[in-house]
């Protein structure tokens, strides 16, 4: 599509073009020098902003913070895969009233905030009489969301298989219990493998929520516990968090266009574009 | 129910926020999201490069970490917004990405053939592009735009951990200051149920009007 919305510069366009990338990376340049000064003017660069940052054991604080953002996302993800795999059962039953409750609570966790459940989770359960640490409480928010996101997920990737599946197995005498544990939802996985490691993205994003409950030391309150040890740092302190955050992300996506393409080399390129039409939908 | 009544009116300014915050943040994520696919198919190199670079950045930042870096941080190299303000421009920041990626996509349901055949016709680039190539890709768009919204419509909450009144953050501080979580955070998931709610039916009837035979 991007061919085809210009001609094909001639001589005269190629010139302009020229013009305007020089203009444009002139622009470019001039704002990046504009904010280098201005945090430069505020003493972001100066050493001193930056020595606590040659300690050894203030990086084993960050290193520390970001496995536990990554402990979190992993917990959550793997009983948010349990929960998911439960609610596809409900959401695949051809009993109605199952089908709708599933439905009916897939709906409501799907359009609640990640952090009114974690509220809800940090006051209702010690309110239960179930006092856990937060590291709980913040994987049971994620669950709560994540699962109905991949039950959603997985639903959809069933019901984009060929019906011959259910049919064959139905021939064969499975239950279909069975078939959707043996058959169906093995090839929904498969099939939805990208959208679930860019779910695992989100659930990762979402540890950082963990900050407002301040009893669980991920790595956006790493680095303000570290702003506030070294008020001149603190600023730097988040943006060190900032970019470490953002290489873990950076790193799971390409991990999650690898899987897509490895599908798309494994089952051609319908694959892939059924894989875009499950997400769409769900 | 009664200890909910002197609270009413913090309630009502905590969802009057949030409905501004969504309706200020997807104005300007639409703007900006529009802005960054236009500049991803431009003929210019250095453009298309610095759209990558700031969907790279900023869809890769979770959200919490760009509210506390915005909202503490800019204030340290000088740069001073009203909290409301910056709430809601971190959403938006946040929210392009997410617009430009659907809008490219929407537009890439569209056969080429069709952008091909209006060239070949006489149709400026531009002209082909609005009269051509969006009619028919927004069709598509509707329900991939709406799942970005109504995700942003969540994403509102996160202002809550920077200090701004809106509906979670309230709902928060009642419920611990009466000790009644289950019927305040409760009362609050209604409200963003129900906003969901609005929404997903707003989105669908669009979405039957825009929808044609192919």
């Amino acid at each position: 599509m991007i061919t085809a919305l210009f001609d094909p510069p001639g001589p005269k366009a190629r010139g302009r073009h020229r013009l305007l990338e020089v203009g444009a990376i002139l622009l470019l340049v001039a704002v990046a020098a504009t904010v280098i000064a201005m945090l430069a003017s505020h003493e972001f660069f100066t050493p001193a902003a930056w020595t606590p940052f040659a300690q050894w054991g203030l990086w084993r604080l960050v290193g520390l913070g970001l496995l536990n953002n990554v402990a979190a996302a992993v917990v959550a993800m793997v009983l948010s895969m349990m929960a998911g795999v439960l609610l596809s059962f409900g959401l695949t039953s051809s009993a109605p009233a199952v089908h709708g409750v599933s439905r009916a609570v897939t709906a409501m966790l799907g359009s609640i905030p990640v952090l009114l459940l974690l509220f809800f989770a940090s006051l209702m359960l010690p309110a239960w009489g179930l006092q856990l640490p937060d590291f709980w409480f913040l994987v049971i928010a994620l669950t709560l969301y994540s699962g109905a996101v991949i039950g959603d997920l997985l639903a959809a990737g069933v019901r984009a298989l060929p019906r011959g599946q259910s049919e064959a197995a139905a021939a064969l005498g499975f239950s279909p219990t069975r078939t959707l544990v043996t058959i169906l939802l093995p090839q929904a996985v498969r099939k939805i493998a990208p959208a679930l490691v860019s779910q695992l993205v989100i659930v990762f994003k979402g540890t950082a929520l963990a900050y407002v409950l301040g009893g669980y030391i991920e790595l956006l309150h790493t680095a303000t516990v570290i702003g506030s040890y070294y008020s001149q740092s603190s600023l730097q302190a988040l943006v060190v968090a900032a970019v470490l955050f953002m290489l873990v992300n950076i790193g799971l996506s390409a991990l999650s266009r690898a899987v897509e393409r490895h599908e798309r080399r494994r089952f051609g390129l319908r694959a892939a574009s059924q894989v875009e039409q499950i997400v769409a939908a769900a | 129910m009664s200890f909910l009544v002197p609270h009413l009116a913090e309630f009502g300014q905590g969802i009057l926020l949030t409905l501004a915050l969504i309706v200020l943040g997807w104005a300007g994520a639409l703007v900006l999201g529009t802005l960054l696919a236009a500049l991803r198919v431009c003929p210019l190199r250095s453009a298309r490069a610095s759209a990558a670079a700031y969907v790279l950045v900023f869809r890769n930042v979770p959200l919490p970490v760009q509210m506390v870096l915005f909202v503490f941080g800019l204030p340290l190299v000088g740069i001073q917004l009203p909290l409301f303000a910056s709430a809601a421009v971190v959403l938006v920041i946040y929210t392009a990405p997410f617009v430009a990626e659907t809008l490219r996509a929407g537009m890439n349901t569209v056969s080429v053939g069709e952008l091909e055949a209006s060239r070949a016709l006489g149709f400026s680039g531009a002209g082909a592009l609005v009269n051509v190539v969006f009619p028919q890709a927004f069709a598509s768009m509707v329900l991939p735009m709406g799942n970005v919204l109504i995700t942003m419509v969540k994403n509102t909450s996160v202002a809550a951990i920077v200090g701004v009144a809106e509906l979670t953050f309230v709902a928060d501080k009642v419920a611990i200051a009466e000790v009644q979580p289950f019927i305040v955070l409760g009362g609050a998931a209604v409200a963003y149920i129900v906003i969901g709610l609005l929404l997903r039916r707003m989105i669908t009837s669009l979405e039957r009007k825009a929808a044609f035979a192919r």
